[in-house]
């Protein structure tokens, strides 16, 4: 039993390796070499990976990535059962083989970590159903999540709120539903836990109903939203099934069913930022650069956006490693051809887009985080007005910092290292950015901040 | 009116929803739903907690809301003791500036404020309504028990903490007429009871000085400066916190200070001092180095590139406080307190003369 999953493990951490060093090679588009980019590997079916599949490891079929991939979170009360019910998820999909048992002690690293400043170690626990797979994080605190999301280190697309059913919800619990609010998830799945400690059940319609009301207080569904009662703890010992194993089938299978998978990068529009520009006699202008995200084949229409260029042409031509090829898709590294551009028209900084689905912004608001020193950057304060650098995908541009309007006292606000802050960017021209663009902010040759665009202005 | 909801989100197991029990059960009463539901609003106790509450008191409402001001506390005791090795490393330092020396009247007035800082586990904890309030009230608290008879410097006292602040009564800081009903410790550990989480109030500072005489050539001023406010929270609270203290000398000081400009220029000069003290760092009054505020460049103070302590001497010589070639007199920074959370600060300074 132990030896194939060690085996499937190896595959996969060999996969993750290849990917990311191949994402590292393009350095400033590397917004999304989370580990979600890299479970949800397309790639790993495509020919140039095949050196992985051919290892032959059998008994590896039933990990495939072909289900799609998810990173779920658990938020709730330290004394609610958070780490207790992600043991008893694996546990329990370990008896149909899609986890592998990770107990308690196992899952909670936490204090250890807390104590060497990791706070959230995303890659810990996975696991699979029949239609997903998912990567299990815990939430541990606020400002950690935040500067995790905005770094790319950790990602939740949706999330589990644990409330042990003998406190009900916590004064606290108003902060784990603002926090999900707040990093753009849409849909919550509620596991009532420790309901073999309350005997009577008008005290468990009474946690539910309050945390129903709690939901639609925060802008959640809480007509809708799944909530399920249960002991994980029960499942953990493999007691009492109908509070136990049943209840986290059916929490697993309200977690399938309920929160919405994030768009795949294969599946999103086309998008590839320039990062070089060449001229090729008797064929015309060539772009390079590393496929973001989509599909595009030759004969489409694109349009060029960024630092003043807004065009439409078509790709008359898709080339890689010195082949012509009909198609693109994301993780390419591909030369794109363009019809009747000339080479002076084209920079780098630009992105080609599928037409129409992304637009060049000079002002947005984003969520910012300031590295420390300790993590090599600045060692003094900032104020309102200050001027760094921002590279967003390939384009390197001046940005302005200020607060955003209606901010007390902002002549007075500083930014010190260390910092999440939300600040509202103006660049000195405009950049192809949406919501949830990454970007990182540098001074002098040293990065110094990154951030994640939230709104458009 | 949440319990008006369709029935397909009753759990099925418990069909047998909405059966309503006497109040007056003669053998043994059970809580009622709606009234656990109703403190539970009130009070934000646990839901165990409120159901006791009412099972005690045959579901008197008034009665039970004294009741469980009186068990939380015990509770949150017992509670405290069983959290009491976790790591408590989140949480905001308070101030509270009851007066900062300055007035629109120039005959000034006395300096009182404190400085405190209160942990807890999860900055969700830390974040909370119920945790900035209580804060809030312990430095103000703090501030107001901080006694003047005696002659006092910014310190750090555990003694203070201990014998003074924690069983003095809690004080509102949003409404002083309100009557304290719990002492500091008290209501600290009735928090540990509602959030359950470890909350500690670790440490406090305070600085008090009577009114200085009328014609008074010296004058203390207070400067104070929170980082790291949460969203929407107070500005008094925050996860670095600097308290100043600032001399004013001079044999002018009743005319300089009679300008109506001077105390909106000094205060905005206090401002950019204390955030000055928290940004950079500042271990320091005077000394060698750029740990010494009066060395480093007086950033906060409309960006500029001369040392604090030039920038303090040439504001004074503007002000008229200093007459040209004098001595002794002017604007100083006496001595500064400056905390972060999870422990680290600085409480430096040279004595109030």
């Amino acid at each position: 039993m132990l030896r194939p999953q060690l085996l499937v493990q190896s595959s996969r951490t060999a996969a993750r390796r290849l990917y990311s060093s191949r994402a590292s090679q393009s350095l400033l588009t590397c917004t999304r070499f989370t580990p979600r980019a890299a479970v949800s590997l397309p790639a790993l079916k495509r020919p140039n990976f095949s050196c992985i599949q051919t290892r032959g490891y059998a008994d590896a079929a039933k990990f495939t990535r072909t289900k799609p991939h998810m990173n779920i979170g658990t938020i709730g009360h330290v004394d609610h059962g958070k780490t207790t019910l992600t043991a008893a998820i694996t546990k329990v999909l370990a008896g149909k083989g899609g986890a592998k048992f990770t107990d308690y002690a196992e899952i909670d690293k936490a204090p250890e970590e807390k104590a060497r400043g990791i706070t959230i170690n995303s890659a810990h626990v996975e696991y699979e159903t029949d239609n997903r797979h998912y990567g299990h994080i815990d939430c541990p605190g606020h400002a950690d999540y935040i500067k995790n999301m905005i770094t790319g280190a950790a990602q939740m697309d949706g999330g589990i709120i644990v409330v042990s059913a003998t406190d009900g919800q916590m004064p606290q619990t108003r902060e784990h539903l603002l926090l999900a609010r707040q990093v753009g998830i849409k849909r919550l799945v509620v596991f009532i836990n420790k309901v073999d400690m309350v005997s009577d059940p008008e005290m468990l319609e009474l946690v539910d109903m309050e945390m129903r009301d709690l939901l639609s207080t925060y802008n959640f569904d809480g007509e809708e939203t799944p909530i399920i009662m249960g002991s994980a703890l029960a499942a953990l010992e493999g007691r009492d099934p109908e509070i136990g194993e049943n209840k986290i089938n059916e929490l697993v299978k309200a977690c399938d069913s309920w929160l919405e998978l994030p768009p795949r990068d294969l599946e999103k529009p086309f998008l590839m930022p320039v990062e070089d520009v060449f001229s090729i006699s008797g064929r015309g202008t060539v772009a390079t650069g590393r496929v973001e995200r989509g599909v595009i084949t030759k004969g489409s229409d694109v349009e060029v956006i960024g630092l003043g260029a807004n065009f439409k042409t078509t790709l008359t031509g898709v080339e890689m490693f010195r082949k012509e090829l009909d198609r693109g898709e994301a993780g390419d590294n591909m030369g794109a051809l363009l019809r009747g551009v000339k080479r002076e028209q084209l920079r780098r900084g630009m992105v080609i887009v599928a037409p129409g689905s992304m637009k060049a912004v000079k002002k947005f608001q984003a969520q910012i985080y300031i590295l420390t020193k300790e993590e090599g950057g600045r060692y003094t304060p900032f104020m309102e007005n200050y001027r760094p650098q921002v590279y967003l995908r390939t384009a390197d541009i001046t940005v302005s910092l200020h607060w955003p309007e209606g901010t007390d006292n902002a002549a007075e606000k500083m930014v010190m290292p260390g910092d999440n802050v939300e600040m509202v960017c103006d660049l000195v021209h405009e950049a192809a950015a949406e919501l949830g663009t990454r970007f990182t902010l540098r001074e002098g040759g040293k990065t110094i901040g990154t951030g994640l665009v939230t709104k458009l202005l | 009116m949440i319990f008006l909801r369709s029935p397909r989100h009753v759990p099925q197991v418990f069909g047998h929803a909405f059966r309503s029990f006497s109040s007056s059960s003669p053998s043994f009463t059970k809580a009622d739903i709606k009234l656990v539901a109703e403190l539970r609003k009130r009070t934000e106790v646990s839901l165990s907690k409120a159901k006791e509450a009412l099972t005690e008191t045959n579901n008197d409402v008034g009665a039970a809301l004294e009741w469980l001001e009186k068990d939380l506390i015990a509770s949150g005791a017992k509670k405290k003791e069983k959290v009491q090795d976790r790591i408590a490393s989140e949480g905001l330092i308070g101030v509270s500036v009851l007066s900062n020396g300055l007035s629109t009247q120039n005959a000034g007035r006395g300096v009182r404020a404190a400085m405190v800082e209160l942990n807890c586990e999860t900055d969700f904890v830390s974040r909370n309504r119920l945790f900035g309030e209580l804060l809030d009230d312990i430095a103000h608290t703090a501030a107001f028990i901080s006694d003047f008879d005696a002659y006092r410097t910014i310190a750090d006292s555990k003694a203070f903490l201990d014998e003074r602040l924690l069983p003095a009564p809690l004080l509102s800081a949003r409404d002083p007429s309100r009557k304290p009903t719990t002492e500091v410790g008290g209501a600290v550990d009735a928090l540990i009871a509602k959030v359950g989480e470890k909350i500690l109030l670790s440490r406090a500072v305070s600085i008090s000085h009577p009114l200085p005489p009328p014609q008074s050539s010296v004058a203390l001023h207070l400067a104070s400066y929170l980082h790291g406010s949460v969203t929407g929270g107070l500005t008094s609270q925050g996860r670095i916190g600097a308290l100043a203290l600032l001399a004013l000398k001079s044999s002018h000081l009743p005319t300089v200070t009679e300008s109506p400009t001077f105390s909106e220029d000094i205060e905005k000069l206090q401002r950019a001092l204390a955030r000055q003290i928290v940004g950079f760092e500042t271990l320091s009054v005077k000394g060698d180095g750029e740990i010494a505020l009066y060395n480093q460049p007086f950033m906060m103070f409309a960006g500029s590139d001369q040392p604090v302590g030039t920038v303090l001497e040439q504001w004074a010589t503007g002000k008229g406080l200093v007459e040209p070639g004098e001595q002794g007199s002017g604007l100083e920074v006496l001595e500064f307190a400056k905390w972060s959370v999870g422990g680290g600060g600085v409480i430096s300074g040279e004595k109030v003369g």
